[in-house]
């Protein structure tokens, strides 16, 4: 089923560039130019995933995060602009799912919208390039070797694998490992992010699944197989 | 001054002139030496009264002479027959003395309470003009004229000093003004001591006006009668309202700096937004050429393309990002940052570089994580390995290495290795395949998160661009509790 992309964007040149790309890719594009454009063609044409600018005339992007999740749990991801990390964490407060930075390379934001379509679910095992993660009998082999984790580090890595490709917040990570433990501070998760990453990077220099996303949290990079 | 003294010749004349005639009334109206005693002892108070001490005395001796010549017997000479008498000749002079200066201290202390009330009134008058009325200079200066004036003293004014005592700027002034004003004005700005000389017709007073000791100022007052303490509380009111002053115009001077700023701030925004949009589209329009070229000869023509809007990219965020710096609506947020992390982000801004060269990276096992601005700290090593780049030949080899500092433990040390023709002047750093904006952007990087970058030449041939970091202090935690 081809998947159905809600664009809003108020530069009409992006506007254009990103219908050719997700055309070519096999989307079925919609294109709106503000946030209240975006509304109105939310509600009629229900897409399978909205991509939106934030600053625009008229109805910004936040208002139309704010309408989308309203009505549901479509995935959003956002369009900012560098050194717009306030803006990015607001939108993702409000409950937009990723954002990708301006100017972005084809590949990264196709990567991101292919992270939001997928549906993981409540699969017992999954399976990435060289690590397979096994979630019912809590085992994780790397390159056919078993890996040893702590039930934090196992915790954490079925957390962020389950949200492949999308980023998952310090906010996020504490609430689900540590239950929300008073006193959990984005500090510790670095830790145990430190050491599950000496334990399931091949080559700790060169980072294959897990990436810091500044300010925000984690993000699972690899692509599940399958 | 004249005035009092012909006041005083006037009240020495009419001491006997008023003495004779008392005694020439008490004669003619035959009055017994009781009634005489008291007609004198009024006397004596009256002229005590306008003449002061000094006559006050004169008529007390004198009535005793006339009291015993007259009236004391045998009268018509200077001798006292009855023993009595000479209790009651002596009761009048002790009486008389007593009561003339009783007069006259009272008479001072109303004059002196006098005085003190006009200080105040000065005081309390120049308090409520200047900190009701206008914050103006000028405005200041008249009401510290005025309150000089106010509390007697005939000239003077309020001089300012501009940075030093030697620059300064006559605010308001009454009378004549001669040079040495300027000297002796600018002498107790400098020792910040009040001077106080006799001059034509009373004091002249120099005061310093300072708050928190900078003197800003000096406050003059010529021919003054006024006490020094009600000098000194003009002068200190003088000088509240000068520091005043100056923080009303720094404050304005503030917000006119913060009005500027939300101006660039808000610049900034619609530059970033007007430049990143295009740009965008660019990229995006390149890279689609580039997919469709793959066989065509022009791929090449179309990478070079695609790499210089990626430049060009980078370097308008580069600049946008040292404005925002500068214009101070950009605070480096420093969190932890795994070094590993950073050379990954480096490599996929620059595909360039692992396109045309070998990258080896390490990162070494007991290497602490930066706490620095990612953002930053990513922009300062795409700059040092895209210098690198441009320095040596295709092929070779660009390492990224990270470790411990060696003689800091609290710090992390970055690595650039290549193996180009190195630098031309180590002692300068100047090269020119590495001049230019790229290190001038990242030493500003590095120094906004406190860190520096320094470059060297390599043993064996080639350059090392070294930024030293400060490393992040993470706790030694427990596992998180388990459901």
């Amino acid at each position: 089923m081809t998947a159905r992309v809600l664009v809003v964007d108020d530069d009409a040149a992006i506007r254009g560039s990103l219908a050719q790309q997700l055309g070519e890719q096999g989307y079925a594009v919609i294109l709106a130019s503000d946030g209240r454009e975006g509304s109105r063609e939310f509600d009629q044409q229900h897409p399978d995933l909205v991509l939106t600018d934030l600053a625009m005339p008229n109805v910004d992007g936040f208002a139309l995060i704010e309408h989308v999740r309203a009505a549901g749990d479509t995935p959003i991801v956002v369009l900012s602009v560098r050194g717009g990390d306030s803006d990015k964490v607001r939108a993702l407060d409000l409950g937009a799912d990723d954002f990708v930075v301006k100017p972005f390379s084809s590949p990264e934001l196709l990567a991101r919208l292919r992270a939001q379509l997928r549906r993981t679910g409540a699969k017992s095992q999954l399976e990435f390039p060289d690590l397979v993660v096994d979630f019912e009998r809590r085992r994780v082999m790397q390159a056919s070797r078993e890996v040893h984790l702590t039930p934090t580090e196992f915790a954490i890595l079925e957390l962020l694998a389950r949200k492949a490709g999308k980023p998952v917040t310090f906010d996020e990570i504490i609430a689900v490992v540590w239950k929300g433990a008073p006193g959990t501070t984005n500090d510790a998760v670095r830790v145990h992010v430190g050491a599950l990453r000496r334990k399931i990077e091949p080559d700790p220099s060169n980072p294959r699944y897990l990436v810091t996303e500044p300010w925000i949290g984690y993000r699972f990079i690899a692509e599940p197989i399958g | 001054m004249p005035q009092r003294n012909a006041r005083r010749v006037v009240a020495v004349v009419s001491a006997p002139v008023l003495v004779a005639l008392v005694t020439w009334l008490a004669i003619q109206l035959d009055a017994n030496a009781t009634t005489v005693g008291f007609l004198y002892l009024i006397l004596v108070l009256v002229v005590s009264i306008y003449g002061g001490l000094t006559v006050g005395l004169i008529a007390s001796l004198l009535a005793t002479a006339a009291f015993n010549y007259f009236f004391l017997p045998p009268v018509h000479t200077w001798t006292i027959a009855d023993p009595a008498n000479w209790v009651a000749l002596g009761s009048f002079l002790v009486a008389s003395l007593v009561a003339s200066r009783l007069v006259v201290q009272a008479r001072t202390q109303a004059a002196d309470a006098e005085a003190r009330r006009n200080e105040i009134e000065a005081l309390y008058g120049l308090s409520i003009e200047l900190f009701a009325a206008t914050n103006r200079v000028g405005a200041l200066g008249e009401a510290a004229t005025r309150a000089l004036t106010n509390v007697g003293a005939t000239g003077g004014g309020l001089i300012l000093f501009d940075d030093s005592p030697h620059a300064q700027r006559v605010v308001a002034w009454n009378g004549a003004r001669e040079d040495e004003v300027e000297d002796l004005a600018a002498g107790v700005g400098r020792h910040g001591q009040t001077l106080e000389f006799p001059a034509r017709g009373g004091r002249d007073v120099y005061l310093p006006l300072g708050i928190g000791g900078k003197i800003r100022g000096v406050l003059v007052a010529r021919g003054s009668h006024a006490t020094k303490r009600a000098l000194e509380s003009v002068a200190a009111l003088v000088a509240l309202a000068v520091e005043r002053e100056r923080f009303v115009e720094e404050s304005s001077h503030l917000q006119a700096l913060r009005e500027s700023d939300a101006l660039k701030t808000s610049l900034l925004r619609a530059v970033s937004h007007d430049l990143s949009t295009p740009l965008t589209a660019i990229g995006m329009q390149v890279e689609r050429l580039q997919r469709q070229l793959r066989q065509d000869d022009l791929t090449a023509t179309v990478a070079d393309l695609a790499e210089q809007t990626a430049r060009l990219r980078r370097r308008i965020e580069n600049l946008l990002a040292m404005a925002r710096l500068e214009a101070g609506n950009f605070v480096p947020r420093a969190e932890p940052t795994p070094p590993a992390d950073l050379f990954r982000a480096v490599r996929e801004h620059l595909p360039l570089v692992e396109q045309n060269h070998i990258v080896r990276i390490d990162v070494t096992a007991d290497c602490p994580d930066v706490y620095a601005d990612p953002s930053l700290a990513l922009e300062v090593l795409v700059n040092l390995v895209e210098n690198a780049h441009r320095a040596s030949p295709p092929g070779s080899t660009i390492e990224l290495l990270a470790r411990r500092h060696p003689m800091d433990a609290g710090r992390v040390r970055l690595e650039v290795l290549d193996r180009g023709a190195g630098i031309a002047d180590p002692a300068t750093e100047s090269d020119t395949a590495r001049r230019g904006l790229g290190l001038e952007i990242a030493r500003t990087f590095a120094a906004a998160n406190g860190g520096q970058v320094t470059l060297a030449n390599r043993p064996g041939g080639g350059a090392v661009a070294r930024i030293d970091l400060p490393a992040a202090v993470l706790p030694a935690v427990a596992e998180a509790p388990q459901a």
